[in-house]
């Protein structure tokens, strides 16, 4: 009996564990997959399927300004606005290495003051480009193409086809006038290789440029606003750590432009990120008096005020930031954004107590409209932060947005909030509230525009 | 005497099946090679989410998959087909290098390894996250669990803890199913400890050459009314060039 008992020990010791039941909360877990799980039926194949095609109706209420530091040039707009959109985005395969692209927003306003059709239907191609994969990896492209450079949020300096590209949309938020905005007719030659890309653009000078403020024909595919100008670009990305480098250099008008952009992650929820870009310029202010010289807007004779050189120095334009984000599926952006061209402290001072005198305020708005139309910081600091967080409190399709642009020297402000809730697969309702904040005498506090709400419905075809 | 004997023989015998066991790290190693084709693939993933027991939301990707030959990572580029509000949106994860690209704003915009670990594309991650390279696995013990198809299988419990900085998840649990080595269920941890995910493979069928699950059922741990189960659909062998794993490609991508 006690060898037996040593022999039972022995085995007991000697062999594998047996398979003991896991414990009952692992099994529970089962309990959690709905009975739906079981009866669905296997996916059947299917097409690849088509583009992106969209209705979208933004209506909007707006609350404007009564008393200006600088008068207001024009009248005040309408309070409310409705805008019904058609929007595409396609691309067919027209030969194993040849594709079309196309996209395009067709939009009818509603507001009061406009006119019919010239004001109310507009159509914006904004591409319509074909591909040709001339050798693996190597691609030539002609035609009007939306291309961006960049990876910054709130400005990208090294965006170098950003200037009068925008199309109306329902947010203000820098990253949706990024998706709606017009390509830049151009050709173009892209060599992919392992770890990077070699790429060279061309885009020719189609027009003469169109004045700011100008109203185009509904149909007019406006290349006198993104190809006025000669430009060329080449642009070089390569492996280096994990910096992701990108250099640029443009050339358009006689003006030769450097650009960089760098992003690194810092840990596992930061992403850092740096973009540079600097050549000779003039301030923001001769560049615009000679711009509306140039088109008509301003008479010939027009003073360049306040009494500043137009000779052209080495100008840095930069953004730098970093997003973070949380388990909980928010992001946070915050952004540093510099423009050695746009308005001093001192320039600002300038520009309240000319624009005072009601003869010279339209040639002070037309500044800052010059300065907006060209997507550019009216001021030399400023910073950008935005926050988004998904499903918040777990609801489901469900997202919060916020965003601020701030005037580093007055504090001044433009934020917006904005929510978007997903109906459907076929569904999207977004709202978005939109406000400016500071005093007469501030950036964003002399603005016509205090406050508006806009709500967006949106059915995907 | 005789007795004692054939009770050593038989516990020498015992001990030295005992020793034979494989060690966790080599069990995953084994599930490793078992679950992923040799060479690079594309693969069709539908992703239907299920909330409150119902089917809510649907998604079509398309995976190109191709193991890094540096990091031996898997490098994974989506491209999604459905729903229509995200057709033509692309993601890259290549290592710590990630991005994602919208063809509305034809911006490239770079994520962090934690928003890799959000959104329901990364529910594609526990299927080709790499176990052997990235995770030094402990063996807890055997037990016995219900399989999704709740088929009691016997399976090795597994710890894995991270063990590179490219390791997405700071730790897993798996069990494996013995013989077989088929990944039966895994439980996904965050850097603090949170559960994030439960996964349940099964339907396993023979797929070019190698042995995998062609569904996997997710739990979202931290909204347990969230179910989405992952179908995979139209496996086959690609080549891919290794110039495909970069921004610059994204908008590059073409479907046959």
């Amino acid at each position: 009996m006690r060898h037996g008992a040593v022999i039972l020990v022995l085995l007991a010791a000697a062999s594998p564990a047996a398979a003991q039941n896991a414990p009952q909360e692992e099994n529970s877990d089962l309990n959690l997959i709905p009975g739906a799980v079981e009866k669905a039926p296997p996916p059947a194949a299917q097409p690849a399927g088509h583009g992106k095609y969209f209705l979208e109706d933004a209506f909007g209420l707006y609350s404007f300004r009564g008393s200006f530091a600088v008068p207001y040039p024009s009248p005040t707009p309408s309070r409310w606005a409705d805008r019904l959109s058609f929007d595409m985005l396609d691309q067919w395969t027209l030969a194993p290495r040849l594709t079309a692209s196309f996209s395009d927003r067709l939009s009818v306003s509603e507001a009061d003051g406009i006119g019919f059709p010239e004001e109310s239907v507009r159509n914006d191609p904004r591409e319509a480009y074909l591909t040709w994969e001339a050798l693996p990896e190597t691609y030539l492209e002609a035609g009007r193409i939306n291309l961006r450079y960049g990876v910054a949020y709130g400005f990208n300096p090294t965006d170098f086809f950003r200037a009068r590209t925008s199309v109306a949309q329902s947010s203000a938020d820098p990253s949706a006038l990024r998706n709606n905005r017009l390509g830049t007719a151009m050709i173009r030659a892209q060599r992919i290789f392992d770890g990077g890309s070699l790429e060279f653009v061309y885009a020719p000078k189609l027009h003469t440029p169109a004045p700011l403020y100008a109203v185009a024909d509904p149909v007019d595919p406006k290349f006198d606003q993104t190809n006025d100008a000669d430009r060329f670009l080449f642009a070089y990305s390569f492996k280096l750590e994990e910096f992701s480098p990108q250099v640029l250099i443009t050339h358009e008008s006689g003006r030769t432009r450097l650009g960089l952009n760098l992003s690194h992650p810092v840990g596992d929820s930061i992403i850092a990120y740096l973009s540079w870009a600097g050549g000779a310029a003039p301030g923001v202010t001769a560049d615009a008096i000679a711009f509306g010289k140039r088109t008509g807007t301003l008479p010939s004779f027009a003073p360049l005020l306040p009494p500043a050189s137009t000779s052209r120095i080495f100008r840095n334009e930069i953004s730098a930031g970093a997003s973070w984000t949380s388990e909980y599926n928010v992001t946070v952006m915050a952004e540093y954004n510099f423009n050695q061209a746009g308005f001093s402290k001192d320039d600002w001072r300038n520009w309240f107590a000319i624009g005072a005198d009601p003869v010279l305020a339209p040639e002070m708005w037309y500044i800052r409209g010059y300065a907006s139309d060209r997507q550019l910081p009216m001021s030399r600091h400023q910073a950008f932060a935005d926050i988004s967080w998904s499903e918040p409190f777990d609801i489901e399709n469900f997202s919060l947005s916020g965003f601020a642009l701030g005037n580093l020297s007055d504090g001044s402000t433009m934020c917006q909030v904005g929510l978007n809730y997903d109906i459907s697969d076929t569904w999207s309702l977004g709202a978005y509230l939109t406000g400016s904040t500071g005093g007469k005498r501030s950036e964003w506090g002399s603005m016509s525009n205090a406050a508006s709400a806009i709500v967006s419905l949106v059915r995907y075809l | 005497m005789r007795n004692v004997l054939i009770g050593f023989a038989v516990a020498a015998v015992l001990a030295a099946g005992a020793r034979a066991e494989p060690s966790g790290q080599q069990i995953i190693a084994q599930v490793n090679t078992s679950r992923t084709p040799g060479h690079p693939f594309r693969v069709t993933d539908y992703l239907t989410e299920y909330m409150n027991g119902q089917p809510h939301d649907t998604m079509r990707i398309v995976v190109f998959v191709k193991q890094n030959r540096e990091t031996q990572e898997y490098d994974n580029l989506i491209k999604y087909l459905e729903p229509a509000r995200d057709v033509g949106k692309l993601i890259l994860f290549n290592g710590t290098n990630m991005w994602f690209y919208d063809p509305s704003s034809k911006a490239s915009v770079r994520i962090s390894p934690q928003q890799r670990l959000l959104g329901q594309a990364s529910n594609g991650d526990v299927a080709t996250v790499n176990l052997a390279r990235d995770y030094s696995a402990k063996l807890v013990g055997e037990e016995k669990l219900l399989d999704a198809d709740r088929v009691n299988r016997d399976c090795w419990h597994l710890d894995l803890k991270a063990a590179t900085d490219q390791a997405v998840y700071s730790r897993v649990e798996y069990w494996v199913e013995k013989g077989t080595y088929r990944q039966v269920k895994g439980k996904f941890y965050s850097d603090s400890g949170r559960l994030l995910k439960i996964a349940y493979y099964h339907k396993y069928e023979k797929l070019l050459g190698s042995d995998m699950p062609t569904e996997t059922i997710v739990i979202d741990a931290v909204n347990q009314n969230l179910v989405t189960t992952m179908a995979v659909s139209d496996l086959r062998n690609q080549e891919i060039p290794d110039s495909w794993f970069q921004r610059d490609f994204l908008p590059r991508l073409k479907l046959d």
